[in-house]
């Protein structure tokens, strides 16, 4: 015994050494308060780290995981039952505890941990998705946890054998080893193979408990740390404020202009590969994987050169493939562990753009569009009143009061398609009475373009001069049709100082319909589906009111795509991509066309207009004979409420 | 009393350029009652077709072209002015006249505008109509110095009547300065087979919207069948799909064809601005709202892919 | 070398046509909500300029001549890393002609001593009468070459390239000269980094009256008589038909009709 304990300190040693070893990087980083609101941190662990919510998502990989990972859970009190009983000579394993607990359950939940190992290895082996990393190492760790396990049972097997235990009946699977094995062993057999293996397991749990801290392994204890110290704010306001005044270098270009908890990511990474697998751009064919972001992140690392340049070290730290990204956050709201791939991803950018001067020049063209003339739709021949034709909506002048300020948007004025949307919303507002009025031709973008693409600076200067305006109108409250700009006015402008009440039209106007003020007259003969606009949805968290409008106008729900709600797919359009000409055959907005299409609903409802623009060519690419339309969910509504419509 | 005089280049001829050009020249000439005189500069037209219309005719056919210097051909056209003292000099809208023209004005104490499209004498009063800001507008400009230079679009204007008799053709001798500032090194000539798009009777033209360099083989094709000429918007050019060369537009060439057909050009002003003088303009674009059909008289609302070849065909078909 | 570039502000030259007004008493554009922008071949000569001076080293002033309002022009080109910048104050209301602008702009050239090269756009995105260039080369009594769109340094003499309606020109020529600076995929204007454009505002810009170079207002040479918006109602028709083949069988019959025609 003594033996074990002398064995015990130098594996505790090592493994110490390790987990030393991955935090150690970490200190390089920025601070950044990520210890703040402690009870919204333990929900979120009970959630995401006990309950696993995100991990059963995938339901093979999150199945299996459970039994591993109560497996692993139960396996660990038992043994420290055992410590307790044995050798501290604490009486604890006694009785209906002993019987019902550390025999009968730990048997199955060890069975099931094996049962879990083994379709591990299945996957890993035989289906081999592509989103998994194939190493040494996970083959090794899934080959030793299965040692573990199994020894487990043979020595628990042996030793029921051996000592004839009378409850040995409570441990169902070491019952069936000790009756397979007592024919065939002597019981002094049983007592050396009980003996030897014992030490094998014990070998083998030491070596895997010395070594685990080294590899992905530590997730064990760095994921939970991570999911504790995650963002518990909406995906939408997770970009960080660049400091203009005393920075030398804007965005991210080495570890050590990371935060603290940037780097803390990078050692959570259990190297699932669910947010490659859920990013838009890497799977229309694109060079973009946010999981070997954060992988080769963790590699540069460990290497210990925390002021080493990050952009094109790696194929997927290069520029082209950063420019991919249209800031969806479906890797964001894919991870189990809570690692912000995206925020990463813009401030590399942000070091592209502002320190290097270097990005598309599609995305120049907008950018600078966006700061001579206040929109990004360079050479656009609309004006921002072209909509409103005889609507007679006033404009917000000086001294003037309304309820609600109805905020356009850059592409809902000036890009035609849209234009339809805009006038409708405004249709439904006047309908119900509202006292609004727009910006007309004073409405400049808020800035979320700049803010996406990385020029922080412009973002700034844009938002500081609208919230000035605003508040010197004295705007209070805000509808918006646009989720980009919704997101900019929620989440973005308090930090700067503008704190306005915000809405998305889909939300304002089911309020409406639910308050009487809209009455929808008829119902359309439509089967309709629902896009989730990524800006709506995942990074704000509202999926219910564009599907309430849908459930109103058509009298029933709409048909949900494969991928919807959380797991949506962007239509390729965000992050200033709508502004780049993608190739023909990589097309974001082709491939969730198709999904659209395969639906078989007459229409697809959007609630953005990018998503508007990116998915009506591809709907009308995708959609064959069969007449496939694309609409706004104001538009579905506004059908629905007015007869002439 | 107001003689003109008009300056052109003889390296292409007496092309439709060097037709408007002298077309314009006698229609002031018959207003100021005036004379016509002509300035070829280099080889390359005999001068024959110019004298059954100027009254006078000199060639200064030792201009090297091929050693061509801007001071070189300067000083030859600012002798010859000097000695003609016309009240109006004319050139076309070339890149060279262009260079040289406010120059000139300079040199001879009068003033200068170009890019004309239309020009009227009135009294003592050059007149000057051409399109400003872009295209958005269009400015009448007076040039009350003597002489007014402009430079016109000459391939828009009508040709000149000639008469039975044939004016004098007086050749010129230049002598080239070997201490010139400038010495051309080369001449880059871009595989732009055929007609110069200036003088394409009919022009394909592609946007934007084709989305890359391919879709511009499909054009040569179908221009092919017709014998019309490909050219290409700024997006596309800048692009970098198709030679600058090809640009049609505000910064590119300005075209004045029988037909010109706008496939996946949404036609921005600046794009517009350089198909002004187009007498038929067609389009292809998916979008019914592009400017583009607010400018053209007949077109179809279609993705390119699905039009263009099927639309050789057709025309394959009517060509018989 | 020592480049001097010069500069105009315009009228945002993109603003909608529906946008675009005019005021008929002074027969120029009205503001509006319109922007100021760099006239988009001057950024194309000063891209021109850095991208010589990234190869073969120098020193590039930027010259305008305008309004207070012009100096934004000048701080935009500062951000781009120009070395000097040079704004010759217009007190006058209306906008100068071509001769006007050249005779203030060869006045600053020969202030700011010892130019080698002066870089010029070809024309001006708002009246675009493309002769500012030639007339500072004379009034300099200096060659000019029109349309480049790339300069490169050989053995101390300038090789020029510009284009032409065939193709191109390549020129040897010997400094000082004035070069008109014409569009190409090469000098697409480049963006300036964060940090230069927080820096630019810091840099002193000389400003000079035309007092301060001795020289008198000159009278101009080019009246603008008129000005108006043309009206454009030409009315598209839409080919029709039941079928694709249909559509594009009309319109091959129309495209035939005007060639043949």
């Amino acid at each position: 015994m003594w033996l074990m304990y002398a064995l015990l300190v130098p594996t505790l040693a090592v493994a110490a050494y390790g987990f030393y070893h991955r935090i150690k990087p970490w200190f390089v980083g920025k601070p950044l308060d990520r210890l703040d609101r402690p009870a919204q941190r333990i929900v979120r662990l009970l959630k995401l780290g006990l309950l696993q919510q995100k991990t059963i998502r995938e339901r093979y990989a999150g199945f299996f995981h459970q039994m591993i990972f109560w497996g692993f859970i139960v396996l660990f009190i038992a043994t420290t039952v055992v410590l307790i009983d044995y050798d501290f000579q604490v009486p604890i394993m006694r009785g209906a505890f002993y019987l019902y607990f550390q025999s009968f359950f730990v048997d199955v939940l060890g069975l099931l941990f094996l049962v879990g190992i083994a379709l591990a290895g299945w996957r890993r082996w035989w289906f081999r998705p592509p989103a998994l990393v194939y190493t040494k190492e996970a083959s090794l760790i899934l080959a030793l946890l299965f040692v573990i396990g199994a020894t487990g049972f043979l020595i628990e097997g042996w030793r029921i054998a051996a000592t004839n235990d009378p409850w040995g009946a409570w441990s169902p699977v070491g019952n069936v080893i000790a009756k397979i094995s007592r024919p065939l062993f002597s019981e002094d057999a049983l007592l050396i193979l009980h003996r030897s293996f014992w030490w094998l397991h014990m070998g083998t749990t030491f070596a895997f408990l010395a070594w685990a801290p080294y590899t992905k392994m530590a997730h064990v204890l760095l994921s939970p740390a991570n999911i504790y110290l995650g963002n518990l704010d909406p995906i939408g306001g997770s970009l960080k404020p660049v400091d203009f005044e005393s920075s030398e270098i804007f965005g991210v270009n080495s570890l050590a202009q990371f935060t603290w908890k940037d780097l803390a990511d990078l050692d959570a990474c259990t190297e699932c590969g669910r947010c490659t697998a859920s990013c838009p751009a890497n799977n229309s064919g694109k060079p973009l994987s946010p999981r070997d972001i954060i992988l080769d992140l963790q590699k540069l690392s460990r290497r210990g050169e925390p002021q080493a340049p990050l952009i094109g070290a790696t194929v997927s730290l290069s520029s082209e493939s950063l420019w991919n990204c249209t800031t969806c956050a479906a890797c964001v709201e894919a991870c189990p562990v809570s690692i912000e791939q995206l925020p990463k991803i813009i401030d590399l950018r942000r070091h592209l753009v502002m320190d290097q001067a270097e990005f598309p020049e599609m995305m120049q063209d907008a950018l600078g569009s966006l700061e001579n003339r206040g929109h990004p739709f360079r050479g656009t021949q609309a004006t921002r009143l072209d909509w409103v034709g005889d609507l007679d909506i006033p404009e917000w002048g000086e001294g003037q009061t309304y309820d609600v300020l109805y905020w356009v948007g850059c592409a809902g004025a000036l890009v035609e398609r849209n234009q339809k949307t805009v006038r409708a919303t405004a249709q439904l507002l006047k309908t119900a009475g509202v006292r609004f009025a727009i910006l007309g031709r004073d409405e400049k973008c808020t800035g979320d373009l700049a803010r996406r693409i990385g020029n922080e600076f412009l973002f700034e200067t844009v938002a500081k001069e609208n919230i000035e305006r605003l508040q010197s109108l004295g705007v209070t409250k805000v509808v918006t049709s646009c989720p980009h700009c919704f997101n900019t006015f929620a989440n973005e402008y308090p930090r700067l100082g503008g704190a306005f009440e915000v809405q998305h039209h889909s939300v304002f106007l089911a309020d409406l319909v639910r308050n009487g003020r809209l009455k929808p007259s008829r119902a359309i003969e439509e089967t309709v589906t629902f896009h989730d606009p990524c800006y709506l949805g995942r990074h704000n968290g509202e999926y219910d009111a564009p599907r309430e409008l849908v459930q109103i106008s058509i009298g029933k729900d709409p048909i949900e795509m494969p991928r919807s709600r959380e797991r949506s797919f962007c239509c390729g359009g965000g992050g200033g991509l709508s502004f780049v000409e993608e190739p023909t055959d990589q097309r974001v907005s082709h491939r969730r066309a198709a999904e659209a299409v395969e639906s078989g609903a007459d229409t697809v409802a959007v609630g953005c207009p990018f998503c508007m623009t990116m998915l009506e060519d591809a709907v009308n690419a995708k959609s064959g004979d069969r007449p496939v339309k694309v609409k706004d969910v104001a538009e579905i509504l506004w059908q629905a409420v007015n007869q002439q419509a | 009393m107001q003689d003109v005089l008009c300056v052109w280049f003889g390296s292409s001829g007496f092309d439709r350029s060097a037709e408007g050009l002298l077309g314009a020249g006698q229609r002031i000439a018959a207003t100021t009652k005036g004379k016509l005189h002509s300035l070829v500069l280099g080889k390359g037209d005999n001068g024959s077709r110019a004298a059954a219309i100027a009254d006078s005719v000199q060639i200064a056919d030792q201009l090297s072209l091929d050693a061509y210097s801007p001071e070189e051909a300067l000083a030859v056209i600012t002798s010859v002015a000097k000695s003609l003292s016309p009240g109006a000099v004319l050139f076309a809208n070339d890149a060279y006249s262009q260079e040289l023209a406010p120059r000139l004005a300079y040199r001879l104490g009068g003033s200068a505008i170009g890019d004309a499209a239309d020009v009227v004498a009135e009294g003592d009063i050059l007149k000057v109509t051409r399109s400003v800001y872009g295209g958005k507008a269009v400015a009448v400009y007076h040039l009350e110095r003597r002489p007014s230079v402009a430079w016109i679009r000459a391939r828009a204007q009508a040709a000149a009547t000639p008469r039975s008799t044939q004016a004098e053709i007086k050749h010129i001798a230049t002598s080239a300065d070997p201490n010139a500032a400038t010495r051309l090194l080369e001449r880059q000539t871009e595989a732009h087979e055929g007609v110069r798009l200036e003088d394409a009777r009919w022009i394909i033209s592609g946007g934007r919207g084709l989305g890359g360099p391919e879709p511009f083989e499909q054009l040569k094709e179908l221009a092919d069948t017709i014998g019309a000429q490909v050219a290409a918007s700024r997006a596309a050019c800048d692009a970098g799909w198709v030679p600058p060369s090809w640009q049609v537009g505000q910064t590119g060439k300005r075209v004045a064809p029988d037909l010109y057909l706008a496939v996946a050009i949404s036609g921005a002003s600046q794009h517009l601005i350089g198909i002004a003088d187009a007498k038929v303009v067609a389009a292809i674009n998916t979008d019914q709202h592009a400017p583009i059909f607010k400018h053209c008289q007949f077109g179809i609302v279609e993705d390119y892919k699905k039009v263009v070849s099927l639309l050789k065909e057709k025309l394959q078909a009517l060509k018989g | 070398m020592n480049i001097v570039v010069c500069l105009k502000q315009v009228l945002d030259p993109e603003i909608p046509a529906r946008d675009f007004k005019i005021n008929k008493e002074r027969r120029e554009a009205e503001r509006g909500s319109a922007n100021l922008v760099t006239s988009i071949f001057c950024a194309n000569a000063l891209e021109t300029a850095l991208q010589f001076r990234d190869i073969h080293g120098g020193k590039i002033t930027v010259l305008t001549y305008g309004t207070v309002a012009a100096e934004d022009v000048l701080r935009k080109a500062i951000a781009l890393k120009a070395d000097d910048a040079v704004l010759v104050l217009n007190d006058q209301s209306s906008s100068p002609d071509p001769l006007q602008v050249a005779s203030v702009l060869a006045a600053a050239i020969k202030k700011i001593d010892a130019v080698n090269l002066i870089l010029v756009g070809r024309e001006s995105a708002d009246w675009g009468a493309g002769q500012t260039g030639g007339l500072v080369a004379e009034i300099l009594g200096l060659p000019c070459l029109a349309f480049v769109d790339h300069i490169d340094l050989v053995d101390g003499s300038l090789r020029i390239r510009r284009q032409t309606e065939t193709g191109r020109d390549v020129y040897m020529a010997t400094p000082p000269i004035v070069l008109t600076i014409t569009n190409d995929d090469h000098n697409l204007p480049r963006v300036p980094k964060t940090k230069d454009v927080m820096l630019s505002s810091r840099k002193p810009i000389t400003k000079w009256s035309l007092t301060d170079l001795g020289i008198e207002p000159t009278p101009g040479y080019l009246k603008v008589a008129e000005l108006g918006i043309p009206e454009k109602n030409t009315m598209c028709e839409f080919v029709d038909g039941e079928t694709l083949d249909d559509k594009v069988a009309t319109l091959a019959r129309k495209i035939a009709d005007v060639i043949q025609g």
